[in-house]
């Protein structure tokens, strides 16, 4: 008995082919069915996200069953053979790869989290339908630990690696949790949004827009659920807000120090953390030396995202080492099949302890 | 005994400074997760050593140079250990440890060049141990706030320098540093006041230079919790003047252990 993975990825197919092979939530149980009915496959687990579709398996011989699966996708979503270049692994590569792409290192934004529920769905969804049985239990518990391995022993989610991230890990080291704290957006553009969904997402509240068109403030702030104020009334809303985030057009700058340091005055010790991402720049530099103002450009946020990239790349091989570790202590051996005789009862074991997310290692008793 | 204690509690925090240093520095996610029971495993090396001294004297252990400062550096850590836990300050413990290390190390210096040995009582009072008890317990708080107040400076610092190293994803949010801090000042203060108040109702009359140190202290700290509440001053020259009140306060423990 061996174990399988078949795939695409961001890596290795452009959108163009990953949006064609994508299979939809809803339709993962029929896909299931059949995969597991294909020649030399005995279980299966999919995985399909933006970023890649993949096909986790358990059967008696890998090589017929990599190929079953790959002509299956390629007649079911009409690619011409070769069209697509399948990634295949076996064994140890593909636990290998699952322990990966579940630590999130296989991931586009490098360490992060989201891909581990999106394993685990998956995981539910193929238990749920009985495609799934020793191997893949065993499988995909071993890569919920390991995945947490990863995140509790080494800094791979640490920094920021996106202006929007850079702009909310600031955020959160000036005022901790981001729920209570309000946002004020001066301009309407593309930038302002994105920065400012990124903050709400973790909990801000209270936005204001300002906009020298106030229709276009009105139209953001409806979709951000906030509160849009005209051009010439923003100054008045500093006493309140938390955040500022400057990206208008204009040519010359638009948030001065004097203002803010009259606002300062009022707000009685409170911080104010001001985010300019337009060019040329909006909020005057003076104003980062005023006490309790702390002010960042596109180009520092940008600095901060790359250096956060880098960091985590470095990560990338202390997080492969810990992996290695988990493997050379579990080995693949630990997925292997047991004895006709003791399979039976370990079925039956596992069907009452395997739960996705319950992160124990699963060993041979 | 009580010397070997206060040793193996002084390495225990240089070591834990050092674990943490060292983990820092490596650029790991993990950190060694030993900060917390270290210092617990400091604290119990702290108290056997005050239990020892107690026995030694028949009452509290604040005889000496020495056991001031070892008294002080175990409300340091205490107050680490309450009020770290409670606002995740779990890195005040990097910067709790080199300043009780260094405390430690001079009571251990005072202790093998100038032990006075027993001092029993005359008679003991529950006030005048309450009176010196309490008052030094503030001290802990006093120095906790100014070490919180170094973490401030040092956040604020990145933050305005937008060199953000490698202390700085480890590091609290300022603002749970400041209030750690305004909570801080005022728990040093409320104890100091109960300090002051319980000499007044000591058999002896209190000592003078002693009263007018702590009285000293307590006005400088009552001034600063005035002057903030007042916002009178900026939050970094309140954090500096908070570390500037420690430094005098500590100076202030010499003239206290005469």
């Amino acid at each position: 008995m061996s174990i399988f993975c078949i795939g695409v990825n961001y890596k290795t197919t452009r959108i163009e082919a990953r949006e064609r092979l994508a299979i939809s939530e809803h339709s993962v149980p029929a896909h299931l069915g059949t995969i597991c009915n294909l020649k030399g496959v005995n279980e299966a687990v999919v995985l399909s996200t933006c970023n890649r579709v993949e096909i986790y398996g358990g059967g008696e011989d890998p090589v017929v069953a990599l190929d079953s699966l790959k002509a299956y996708l390629e007649s079911y979503f009409q690619v011409r053979s070769g069209e697509v270049d399948f990634y295949r692994h076996q064994q140890e590569a593909a636990a290998n790869h699952l322990f990966e792409v579940a630590g999130g290192l296989d991931s586009m934004v490098l360490g992060e989290t989201e891909i581990f529920g999106q394993v685990k769905k998956a995981y539910m969804i193929a238990q749920k339908v009985g495609s799934t049985a020793r191997q893949m239990n065993k499988l995909f518990q071993q890569s919920f630990t390991v995945g947490k391995l990863v995140r509790s022993n080494t800094s791979i989610q640490q920094g920021s690696t996106s202006v929007g991230s850079a702009a909310v890990d600031l955020a959160e080291k000036i005022f901790g949790s981001l729920e209570g704290c309000s946002v004020m957006i001066i301009g309407a553009g593309e930038m302002s949004r994105v920065t400012a969904q990124s903050l709400v997402s973790r909990g801000a509240r209270s936005i204001i827009v300002s906009n020298r068109s106030y229709d276009k403030a009105a139209e953001l702030a409806a979709e951000l659920n906030g509160e849009a104020v005209r051009f010439d009334d923003w100054e008045s809303k500093l006493d309140f807000v938390d955040i500022v985030i400057s990206s208008t057009a204009a040519p010359h700058t638009v948030v001065q120090a004097f203002p803010i340091r009259r606002a300062m005055a009022r707000r009685r010790g409170r911080s104010l953390f001001l985010i300019d991402i337009a060019v040329p720049r909006d909020i005057e530099d003076g104003v980062n030396v005023l006490d309790n103002v702390y002010l960042y450009n596109i180009d520092q946020l940008q600095q901060i995202a790359s250096e956060g990239k880098a960091r985590r790349e470095r990560q990338l091989v202390i997080c492969r080492d810990v992996i290695a570790a988990f493997l050379r202590e579990k080995g693949i051996d630990a997925l292997a099949p047991l004895p006709p005789d003791r399979v039976r009862h370990q079925d039956t074991e596992q069907n009452r302890t395997d739960s996705p997310g319950s992160g124990q290692p699963l060993t041979e008793p | 005994m009580d010397l070997i204690y206060l040793i193996l509690a002084t390495l225990t925090f240089g070591g834990g400074f050092a674990l943490a240093v060292a983990s820092l520095r490596r650029e790991e996610g993990r950190r060694h997760g030993l900060g917390i029971p270290l210092a617990v495993v400091g604290l119990v090396f702290q108290l056997l050593f005050l239990r020892e001294r107690g026995a030694l004297h028949g009452r509290c252990p604040i005889t000496s140079g020495a056991e001031v400062l070892v008294f002080v550096s175990w409300s340091i850590v205490v107050f680490y250990l309450i009020l770290g836990r409670a606002f995740r300050l779990s890195l005040l413990g990097l910067f709790s440890m080199p300043i009780v290390f260094l405390l430690q190390v001079i009571a251990i210096a005072l202790l093998l060049f100038s032990d006075p040995g027993a001092r029993p009582p005359a008679r003991l009072d529950v006030w005048l141990e309450m009176h010196a008890s309490t008052s030094l317990l503030a001290y802990g708080a006093f120095g906790l706030a100014g070490i919180a107040g170094v973490m401030y400076l040092v956040q604020d610092r990145q933050l305005k320098s937008r060199q953000l190293g490698r202390l700085f994803y480890s590091m609290p949010p300022i603002r749970y540093l400041m209030s750690a801090l305004e909570r801080l000042l005022w728990i040093g203060s409320l104890l100091l006041t109960v300090g002051i108040v319980a000499a007044f109702w000591m058999d002896v009359r209190p000592n003078a230079t002693h009263l007018f140190i702590y009285s000293f202290v307590w006005l400088v700290y009552i001034a600063l919790i005035i002057v903030h509440a007042l916002r009178r001053l900026v939050s970094r020259r309140f954090a500096l003047y908070v570390i500037g009140a420690f430094v005098i306060a500590l100076v202030s423990l010499s003239a206290l252990s005469l």
